[in-house]
């Protein structure tokens, strides 16, 4: 009965990487890059992870160590090197920390946009939508008329989640995005996130709090040096991050 | 998902047209204010110099008004992945629209302001006639060449910033080496053949043959025009398509 929903098969991620910090014309002549500017730099190295639908994975490991490539890949915003990445659900857009945000334009302006860039087009749906976030977030209308550029940073991370979770995902992704909010949309998001697990979305969830990551997640890995170092219940995989630092 | 790409395109003209009218008093008169304010500048100091150019308001504003669209294009999509770095980095959106989207603003305003630039250039006697529709396509072709050359400045700029800076400095000086504010003519002639070199010049040339002459654009120029968007376009594809991968990592 267990329906695939991402599928990754030798999944190698590697960046452009300028070498010797080469970022103008004037180091690329003084610091003889005119050979070799560029080099790649390997961040993932041959994954091989299969989700089925309606699980929720939590991913650990290390500042650097490859999970918001690994989230980026399966969203396809990145191409692997080599490799395959399959997704058979819709993909919502990828939540990071204001990611997508323009900080002229006021909060209604943006969650418009951002509906728009991820496939809503609908003015209806929209509006709607636009009163979901309102109610969410807890932003009075006063306050999402302004620009965003004025807001503070808990009142940008309510508009980033709440344009995310009050739609119904297939797949949702969230990136370290818990830690800013204050204690009461802290757990109003894992009630949320709860909610759109029982309706049976996949999730995938990065966070350095391996308590959060037992509270939403069944299976967990943990990511060491862009390589999986351990997959199974979301318990042993706190262990083993938390072994890491000691 | 595939038909959606027009309302994304539509959805980012409208974000940079608010960006860039939202704080400003007059909106899209400015794209109408800016070649003014030059067109009197030049009309001051030259138009003694050059008398012998026949009407010569007319002369620099019709090279002016697409210089400026040239230039302000250039300067936009020099830095549109720049500017979109957060949107690239977290949505599944074409990353070529980000750049369209930046010249069809670029174009709308143009076209604003051109709409009321057809009413100054009558009124600097410019015979109008059906050959005035000539500047239809011409703008389209010239939308498409500098939408090219400011991809191939866009997507080189994600890796090395100061081409951005560079095309700033060196502007002015593309500015003067065009024949914007002069005719062609008082270029010495073993000079002049260097100046046939640059694409603007057959472009400003075309463009005059419908705005300052009131005639059909000239063949050989025209031909000229064509090759000349084609080869733009076929660098900046080629330069787009080795870089885009990259973006990610460098933004």
């Amino acid at each position: 009965m267990k329906e695939i929903a991402i599928e990754l098969n030798n999944v190698c991620v590697s960046y452009l990487h300028n070498r010797r910090g080469i970022y103008s014309i004037k180091d690329f002549v003084l610091k003889g890059g005119i050979f070799s500017p560029f080099e790649y730099k390997s961040v993932l190295h041959n994954i091989n992870l299969t989700v089925y639908k309606g699980e929720s994975l939590g991913i650990l490991g290390r500042n650097g160590e490859g999970k918001s490539t690994l989230l980026r890949t399966i969203a396809g915003i990145i191409t692997p090197t080599s490799g395959t990445c399959k997704v058979h659900i819709e993909i919502s857009p990828l939540l990071a920390l204001g990611a997508g945000l323009e900080l002229e334009l006021t909060g209604i302006e943006n969650i418009k946009i951002y509906n728009a860039l991820s496939g809503n087009f609908n003015k209806k749906t929209i509006s709607s939508v636009i009163d979901n976030v309102a109610n969410f977030s807890e932003l009075s209308m006063e306050q999402l008329q302004m620009p965003t550029k004025m807001y503070s940073t808990g009142m940008l991370a309510r508009l980033a989640f709440s344009s995310v979770v009050t739609s119904q995902p297939d797949l949702m992704m969230i990136d370290e995005v818990m830690a800013v909010g204050d204690k009461g949309f802290q757990e109003k998001c894992k009630k949320r996130i709860h909610e759109i697990k029982q309706a049976g979305a996949t999730i995938l969830f990065v966070s350095h709090n391996p308590d959060e990551i037992l509270e939403i997640c069944e299976r967990g890995i943990c990511l060491e040096h862009g390589k999986i170092s351990y997959d199974g219940t979301s318990a042993e995989a706190s262990k083993t991050y938390l072994k890491l630092f000691n | 998902m595939k038909n959606t790409k027009g309302y994304t395109l539509y959805f980012l003209v409208y974000k940079n047209l608010q960006l860039k009218y939202k704080h400003s008093l007059l909106g899209f008169v400015w794209s109408f204010i800016h070649p003014l304010f030059y067109l009197l500048i030049f009309n001051f100091v030259f138009s003694k110099a050059f008398s012998e150019i026949e009407n010569y308001s007319l002369f620099v504003l019709s090279g002016l008004i697409f210089w400026v669209y040239f230039s302000g294009s250039c300067n936009q999509l020099s830095q549109t992945f720049i500017k979109n770095t957060h949107l690239i980095k977290s949505l599944q959106v074409k990353k070529i629209l980000y750049p369209i989207s930046e010249q069809l603003t670029e174009l709308v305003s143009f076209l604003a302001g051109f709409i009321l630039f057809i009413g100054l250039m009558v009124y600097l006697n410019l015979n109008v006639n059906i050959t005035i529709l000539y500047i239809i396509p011409i703008i389209i072709l010239f939308s498409i060449f500098t939408f090219s050359v400011g991809l191939i400045l866009g997507s080189l700029n994600v890796f090395f910033r100061d081409i951005g800076i560079l095309w700033n400095t060196l502007n002015p000086a593309l500015f003067y080496l065009t024949p914007i504010a002069y005719a062609i003519d008082i270029i010495p002639q073993e000079y002049s053949f260097y100046f046939k070199f640059n694409p603007l010049y057959h472009f400003l040339y075309i463009i005059r043959n419908v705005l300052h002459q009131g005639c059909a654009p000239e063949f050989y120029h025209s031909l000229f025009c064509l090759i000349i968007t084609l080869i733009t376009v076929i660098i900046s594809a080629y330069i787009y398509k080795k870089t885009k991968n990259g973006f990610i990592s460098n933004l």
